[in-house]
């Protein structure tokens, strides 16, 4: 990779830096599904929180093809694949304490995801 | 990993205290890691999720008594001795010379 010229560097820092992937890969979703979040546990990295593992939701958004970080954080390539926007409520994750009013929109990779 | 970096969801931890006026860089070593840290980004020795990972292997009890450029500190010295970089024995020798003041590893 070559370096970085003092020229760059503002573009650089102002635009940040995308992990976006330029590769036709067909998306397992799409807007208005009805997903749950894969329970898994993997002693590598994942950008899966634990909170939601389990949980159902609505896909909201396809903001296209991204990286995969469980894979490319232990040299195991890219795995480029869909991202979404998914909707949790917030008493589907936190209970009937939580308010009916409230819910999260979390990054789920295509991986991350089963049909609900 | 189920590590101590996913906290979500957790109790206890205390009200998030917002500062007024934050500064970007509150010392100066913080803006200078900023530095190495993109330098070394950049070249393309490590990528942002194997970064990351290695935030997250710090032992749970350091990471919570840490700052936030205290752990870029810790995983930028961690994924260049794994990669080969620099030795664990130059980062000690570096860091029995550095002045307490310039604090860092804590």
């Amino acid at each position: 990779m070559p370096a970085v010229a003092a020229d760059m560097v503002t573009t650089i820092f102002m635009g940040g830096a995308s992990a976006r992937v330029d590769a036709e890969i067909a998306a397992k979703f799409k807007k208005g599904d009805a997903v749950v979040a894969r329970n898994i546990n993997p002693a590598g990295h994942t950008r899966l929180p634990r909170y939601v593992r389990g949980k159902r939701g609505t896909v909201v958004t396809d903001y296209g093809v991204f990286g995969f970080p469980d894979t490319s954080a232990h040299g195991k390539g890219e795995t480029p694949q869909h991202v979404y926007s998914v909707r949790f409520s917030a008493r589907e994750l936190w209970g009937a304490d939580a308010s009916s009013r409230d819910s999260l929109y979390i990054d789920m990779w295509d991986d991350y995801l089963d049909p609900a | 990993m189920n590590g101590i970096h996913d906290l979500g969801g957790m109790h206890g931890m205390g009200p998030v205290d917002a500062e007024t006026d934050e500064p970007i860089f509150h010392t100066d070593w913080e803006r200078r890691l900023f530095a190495v840290m993109m330098a070394t980004f950049a070249s393309g020795i490590f990528n942002v999720d194997e970064f990351r990972h290695s935030v997250e292997r710090m032992a749970p009890a350091e990471y919570l008594s840490t700052s936030y450029y205290e752990h870029w500190l810790h995983s930028l010295e961690s994924v260049l001795v794994e990669k080969g970089h620099i030795e664990r024995s130059e980062l000690e020798a570096a860091w029995s010379n550095a002045p307490s003041a310039a604090g860092g590893g804590a």
